[in-house]
């Protein structure tokens, strides 16, 4: 008995909720149709109706060229927090943007793709207008960010470019083959001033090969030291001087290191190192440190991105030259575009263009600064974090 | 109570995995204010998951005999690679470039099921080589650059199924055709086991509970439909999803209703007593090492669709996905136990969970520590719940056909 009345109520029961469910979808299946229906005839005015009963990401494709509200959503894509700068850059893209009134979403992807890809889709489903991007790597984001233009999202690559995707409005960065020029300089003056007399012997280290900046650094350090090899001035005692060769997989510090460790016992026994191409500072730490342990004078090293134990390094002469791309002018000059496109003024003008593989890109390339020893106290003169290291 | 669960058709304990989803989304919805259950996160979660339920329909396999195997990883973003660069280097079209891939993926299983079978090696130490020898062959051949693939894959990662026919159903079509298939195949079948419901016991079931069973997974199934349907104009039920229902069909099939899936499930719970009954142990190992790193392979290929480009860290860790999917789907680490069903239940909890995280805001980190004490809470459940009776293993192969 007791068994029959439950099931009857809870037949009952069921058949309300599946019948309520019926009726729900019904409703608003109509609903969506009406929006597919009259989107193509006026876009814009459908898209407005719509907006407080669909989801936002729907609605803004509407509002690509009228801007978008001051209290938007922004979200911030960064590979990892694994190094100085992106850790920094999340700081600053909070800090800059909440104090503009934006409603900022910033997450890191731990280094891998598809959790990187997910967290775009979570950040366009979370209404996001602009999307900035620092790719993990930067041509396997496309069918995401292409996803994210569907909607009407802007997307801005950050500091790497964004490659084989129609998804892209601009990258900001700055200047990667610029920035390996001035490496290598960085380096050749630094020879030139600590090693005496030429042929220098020295080894060359490239960037994780999956950053599309790595190459482009390499291209532009060779570029000016090829000359130097051809005419004898500095000899690559190990004779690696293919980017692949080189490469860093994952700007590990840890495969520099035994990378270092076994050139200089295979190639060093009975040579003395002078100078070492550094594509950034972890890596010329790691450099350092296994010079040090092979009982090696400290040789010349290049590095990127001012980090603070290298800055400290330079001050005490142990690494020569570090290349600041100062962040907050990168995310300043990120937000700005934002700003931009929140006006309703739309991506600024650049010259710069890039071909991703897919379009041209426009680039907004800020120029970096190195850093030694002598300049050190000019180049931080607006950062009291790094000028506290000078001591 | 009785009833409940002849319409569940079995115990509740059965059932934990799949109330604690459908928890997680109406919580997630909840929290999130309406953005979990909308048309393009399902979208999503469905095409940014497939590969790593498709590597778990393996894996129960591989667990289920009572093996591991850790180069599912590798292996997808191996056999990936290649077709990316057979693509790109010798032109070839894209289907070529997929069928080369396939059969890279069987060469790398026979390669892991020979070590395994033939030589007697532990899977965990084959898979292990595997994985660093096919990892090291992707940086290796990729000279550590991603390669662009063929424009045409994206269809497979990324797409969506065609539009057509009449507009006045406000959906997708083809999503709303393969919504009615569902319905109506699994109506189809409820009639037929009510109807053979009496042959052996000689007393009929009550109808009442075929209805309310068609009635409620209608529903559901009408709904999902409705959600997948009704997105934006040019999307629809995506397809890596419909790659995986179609894998899941013939998984489900495979390991219930043949005779190898029976072998599979008797190897894993007593491998002599199985050997003494006449099953060829080997074999079983060999093919169903060879069928995971096959499984990797189109996972691998719908990543690299999806991502327009296969990369050189393509696969890292996508093994402890789909293993993690498949022991929170409630499969036994001893081996001989866990369902093709219940496995993908437990990977889409681990989706959810991790789609909900990030609408949320939550950082990758505590993603990390929550998935982790879930999938340490699913598996102590599950070990707690079944400590108190051991099944036999005849019960274990039997006793699932009710």
């Amino acid at each position: 008995m007791k068994n029959k009345v439950m099931s009857i109520v809870l037949a009952t029961a069921m058949m309300a909720t599946v019948a309520m469910t019926g009726c729900g979808s019904n409703e608003r299946a109509q609903q969506a149709a009406a929006t597919k229906e009259a989107a193509p005839v006026a876009e814009e005015s459908a898209a407005t109706e719509e907006a407080t009963t669909e989801d936002a990401a729907e609605a803004s494709v509407a509002s690509d060229a009228a801007g978008f509200e001051k209290g938007a959503t922004i979200g911030i894509s960064l590979p990892w927090l694994g190094t100085q700068n992106w850790k920094e850059a999340e700081v600053m893209f909070k800090e800059q943007l909440e104090a503009e009134g934006y409603n900022v979403i910033v997450q890191a992807a731990d280094q891998k793709v598809p959790q990187q890809q997910q967290q775009i889709e979570s950040m366009i489903e979370n209404g996001a207008k602009v999307i900035v991007v620092g790719p993990v790597d930067g041509s396997q984001l496309g069918s995401v960010l292409e996803q994210a233009k569907a909607s009407g999202t802007y997307v801005i690559g950050y500091d790497r470019l964004i490659e084989n995707t129609t998804g892209v409005d601009g990258v900001v960065q700055f200047g990667s083959v610029k920035t390996g020029e001035l490496q290598a300089q960085a380096l050749l003056e630094g020879l030139t001033k600590e090693k005496g007399e030429g042929p220098w012997n020295i080894e060359l280290f490239g960037g994780g090969p999956a950053d599309p900046n790595a190459p482009n650094f390499f291209t532009g350090a060779m570029s000016v030291l090829q000359p130097k090899i051809d005419d004898g001035t500095i000899v690559v005692v190990s004779g690696q001087t293919d980017f692949a060769q080189c490469a860093t997989v994952d700007w590990d510090n840890s495969k520099a290191q035994s990378r270092m460790d076994s050139l200089l016992s295979g190639f060093y026994a009975d040579k003395e190192i002078h100078g070492v191409l550094s594509p950034n500072d972890g890596i010329a730490r790691a450099i350092i440190t296994s010079c040090e342990n092979a009982g090696q004078p400290i040789p010349v090293v290049s590095g990127l991105d001012a980090e603070n134990e290298s800055v400290e390094w330079v001050w005490a002469g142990r690494q020569y030259s570090t290349v600041a791309k100062p962040t907050d002018a990168l995310v300043s000059k990120t937000v700005e575009i934002i700003n931009s496109l929140q006006a309703g003024n739309g991506m600024p003008a650049t010259d710069v263009l890039t071909n991703n593989g897919k379009i041209d890109v426009a680039i907004y390339e800020l120029p970096p600064v190195v850093v030694t020893k002598e300049n050190a106290k000019e180049a931080f003169a607006n950062d009291p974090g790094r000028l506290e290291l000078l001591k | 109570m009785k009833y409940i669960k002849k319409v569940l058709g079995g115990e509740l304990r059965q059932y934990t995995m799949v109330i604690a989803l459908a928890a997680l989304i109406i919580i997630f919805n909840i929290i999130s204010e309406g953005r979990m259950l909308t048309s393009s996160n399902f979208q999503n979660l469905l095409s940014g998951n497939a590969y790593v339920l498709i590597l778990a329909l393996g894996m129960l396999m591989v667990i289920v005999i009572g093996q591991i195997d850790l180069s599912v990883g590798s292996v997808a973003g191996f056999s990936g690679m290649v077709m990316a660069i057979v693509a790109r280097d010798f032109n070839l079209p894209w289907w070529v470039a997929v069928l080369i891939a396939i059969a890279i993926g069987l060469l790398a299983g026979a390669w892991q099921g020979f070590f395994l079978a033939k030589l007697n090696i532990p899977g965990f130490i084959t898979t292990l080589g595997g994985m660093m020898i096919f990892r090291g062959g992707v940086i290796w051949i990729s000279s550590s650059i991603s390669v662009p693939a063929p424009s045409e894959l994206k269809w497979f990662g990324a797409g969506y199924l065609p539009e057509w026919g009449p507009s006045f159903t406000g959906m997708n079509n083809s999503t709303l055709l393969l919504g009615i298939i569902g319905i109506v195949i699994f109506a189809i079948k409820q009639i037929q086991n009510y109807k053979h419901s009496g042959d052996i016991t000689g007393q009929k079931d009550s109808i009442s509970v075929p209805i309310i069973r068609i009635l409620i997974v209608g529903a559901v199934i009408g709904y999902f439909t409705w959600l997948f349907g009704s997105g934006r104009p040019g999307t629809s039920f995506p397809v890596p999803g419909l790659i995986l229902l179609v894998l899941v069909i013939i998984y489900h099939t495979l390991t219930q209703r043949t005779s190898f899936g029976r072998h599979v499930y008797a190897v894993g719970g007593n491998k002599s007593a199985a050997s003494l009954s006449g099953v060829n142990v080997k074999k079983v190992y060999f093919l169903t090492m060879m069928n995971m790193s096959m499984l990797a392979t189109i996972a691998g290929i719908l990543f690299v669709g999806r991502s327009t480009s296969a990369g050189p860290a393509d696969g890292t860790s996508w093994e402890m996905d789909a293993i993690a999917s498949v022991f929170i789907g409630g499969a036994a680490v001893s081996g001989g136990v866990g369902t093709i069903m219940q496995t993908m239940v437990g990977g889409m909890v681990m989706a959810v969970l991790n789609n909900g995280l990030m609408l949320m805001g939550v950082g990758a980190d505590k993603t990390q520590v929550i998935k982790g004490f879930v999938l340490l809470a699913a598996v102590a459940f599950d070990v707690y719940s079944k400590g108190s009776r051991n099944e036999s293993i005849v019960g274990k192969i039997f006793g699932k056909k009710n």
